[in-house]
């Protein structure tokens, strides 16, 4: 168990993937206008995350050995995690995302297995979910602040979300 | 033309559409990783927007996204494998974000809302070249910024420290988000998220 919390903790923050790896950058400019839009949109990629996670873990003795195809069928894993959450969910977003697929393809190179799988899956989505969540408030506050016109939007969006990430860079444990 | 032209300058995928955000930021550690994912990148959205320009408009609304991420990850299984059997290098220093362009949300609109097929390649095609150019020019900086040298030929040795958090994912949100505050203030842009 301990082992278990200790995987949740550091994918939720020093592993995390938005910040960490730039994993989800599309959701991270598309859905964080409020945090409600974010929280949907972070609770439909966690729910593919840990479909995706389950689905490794149940495939494990049918996982291709050589690279070529373990790389696809990770990727159809993706695919089919990402359907079966967004049909789960039936959100206006998908959950066919970089991030969810990216944890996966994490998951194969790392040599992850069993339910270690979806102890990193659980702590990757609440990680993402926080992060979405976080910048949601934050785009808040900087669309009122007086920001340089060049800077606006994506710009400063993307250096907040880069120092963001500097100042968990920190947390490495 | 126009929309060759377009891709590269006026809709660039990244630097005005907002697209293919996660190998801009995670992968251009060097100029030589943002080129190679860049042509990788640009040849599987070409031949993606000739098949889905084909293929899509005879499949069902509800099956066009996973129809057009079947087509992409057979794409990229096969440039993976290419890729594999002539530089192992190249795919070891790309790591998962090879494979990870399957998802990528430019290469899933390729072949999207054109209605002729000469224009759906032009598009494919300029965009692809304007994703290659940010990703070689992100490389170069970042190259520079983090190691001293560029495509692997040192230009700055022990004069100034190199700033490893150019190399990071960090470092690249904050790179690639001052390159585009310097695309606004040239292009005159700004104030608003490009959706």
């Amino acid at each position: 168990m301990t082992n278990g919390l200790e995987v949740l903790a550091q994918t939720v923050v020093s592993g995390n993937l938005l910040l960490v790896y730039g994993l989800g950058l599309y959701v991270l400019t598309r859905y964080t206008k409020n945090v409600r839009e974010a929280a949907a949109a972070g609770i439909t990629v966690f729910t593919g995350m840990l479909v995706g996670s389950v689905l490794l873990w149940l495939c494990a003795p049918i996982i291709p050995g050589s690279p070529v195809p373990k790389v696809g069928f990770y990727l159809l894993v993706g695919l089919v995690a990402g359907l079966v959450a967004s049909g789960l969910l039936k959100q206006g977003y998908k959950a066919v995302d970089s991030a969810v697929v990216g944890l996966l393809l994490l998951l194969g190179s790392g040599g992850v297995t069993g339910v270690q799988n979806v102890w990193m899956a659980l702590g990757a989505g609440l990680g993402f979910f926080l992060v979405l969540v976080v910048m949601a408030s934050i785009r808040r506050r900087l669309e009122l602040a007086p920001i340089p016109k060049p800077l606006r939007g994506l710009p400063i969006m993307l250096i907040t979300t880069g120092l963001l990430a500097i100042a968990l860079l920190g947390f490495r444990f | 033309m126009k929309q060759l032209w377009e891709g590269v300058f006026a809709k660039n995928p990244v630097l005005v559409l907002a697209l293919g955000l996660v190998p801009a930021v995670a992968i251009t550690t060097t100029a030589m990783n943002g080129l190679v994912l860049g042509i990788v990148a640009a040849l599987v959205l070409t031949a993606a927007a000739i098949i889905n320009w084909v293929l899509i408009p005879h499949v069902p609304a509800n099956a066009k996204l996973p129809v057009r991420v079947l087509v992409l990850i057979l794409l990229v299984v096969a440039a993976y494998s290419l890729l594999l059997s002539q530089n192992p290098g190249f795919v070891a220093s790309l790591g998962i974000f090879l494979p990870l362009i399957a998802f990528d949300d430019l290469l899933l609109r390729a072949g999207d809302e054109d209605s002729s097929f000469s224009g759906a390649v032009l598009k494919a095609c300029g965009q692809g070249l304007g994703f290659t150019l940010v990703l070689l020019v992100l490389g170069i900086i970042r190259e520079f910024l983090g190691l001293g040298s560029i495509f692997g030929r040192q230009i700055v040795s022990g004069a100034l420290a190199p700033l490893s958090l150019a190399g990071s994912v960090p470092g690249g949100m904050v790179i690639l988000g001052l390159l585009l505050a310097l695309v606004n203030l040239v292009t005159k842009r700004g104030g608003e998220l490009h959706d």
